[in-house]
């Protein structure tokens, strides 16, 4: 069953990322990354990632591609010119994108499987053991996301008002 | 070795991170070949979400809850950066019609 879902959710991970790199219209690369969202979502809870799951749902798939559809009605539908100004981009991006690949495959090759650390596995990845790490160990960066996302949404104010001069 | 139980069936880590490899290379190309700055940036939040399924997978495979935190660290940082890039991109195109990001080469001299 668990296989299943993993298979459904992967498959239709990878359709979205095409979708999101093939589309020409801007619109329609988004809707594909909420596909791609909400898919990842799913094996999120796969991976007993319960509160991440909530959070990929309400804070990705909903308010950031919220924000990016607001910026298209903004925009318009910005077209794309057929030919860029770089010959063999598209070969040479290939190449690379292959190359790259082919380095992450080495590296999985690599990978040393340790032995889990046998967590309670009833309570891994809920609310309560989340906060619990958040609240403890990992403070300090915690509430340094805060000053981040403060300084972001100033930014964002200050770049995007009118000039009233 | 690198599998776990869900449900009674066995799921092996390595398939979440090809997956999320995959995804992240598909994210690289649509930076490096499309040209609409927009695009690119939505590209750049998939390359995002394909760090972070890494990180959740590593996170389940050794039973340590500190992937999953990191993973939370990476929304918030793509978040703030989606929110900035979207509003670098308003102004320009506020203040000049911008085809594709090619256009913008000024600092090229």
């Amino acid at each position: 069953m668990a296989v299943a879902v993993f298979f459904v959710a992967a498959l239709l991970a990878i359709a979205g990322g095409i979708g999101v790199i093939s589309f020409r219209q801007p619109i329609r690369s988004v809707l594909s990354l909420v596909v791609v969202m909400l898919a990842l979502s799913v094996l999120f809870l796969l991976l007993s990632a319960q509160f991440i799951f909530v959070v990929q749902i309400i804070v990705y798939a909903g308010a950031v591609m919220v924000l990016f559809l607001f910026v298209i009605t903004l925009l318009g539908p910005a077209r794309e010119s057929g030919r860029g100004r770089l010959r063999f981009q598209a070969g040479l991006s290939a190449l690379f994108v292959i190359a790259l690949l082919g380095l992450i495959y080495a590296m999985f090759q690599g990978v040393h499987y340790r032995q889990p650390e046998q967590a309670d596995l009833s309570v891994f990845g809920t609310v309560q053991s989340i906060a619990v790490g958040l609240f403890t160990s990992y403070l300090y960066p915690f509430e340094l996301t805060s000053i981040l996302l403060l300084i972001a949404a100033i930014g964002a104010v200050y770049l995007s008002r009118r000039d009233e001069s | 070795m690198g599998t776990f139980d869900v449900g009674g069936s066995q799921l092996d880590t390595s398939w979440f991170l090809l997956l999320g490899a995959v995804l992240f290379a598909m994210g690289t190309a649509g930076v490096l070949v499309r040209r609409n700055p927009l695009i690119i940036l939505i590209c750049i939040e998939l390359m995002l979400n394909a760090v972070n399924l890494t990180l959740i997978a590593f996170s389940r495979q050794l039973e340590n809850l500190e992937g999953q935190l990191f993973a939370l660290m990476t929304m918030t940082v793509a978040a703030a950066e989606a929110v900035v890039g979207l509003a670098i991109l308003v102004d320009i195109f506020r203040v000049r019609d911008v085809e594709d990001v090619d256009d913008l080469s000024e600092l090229k001299g």
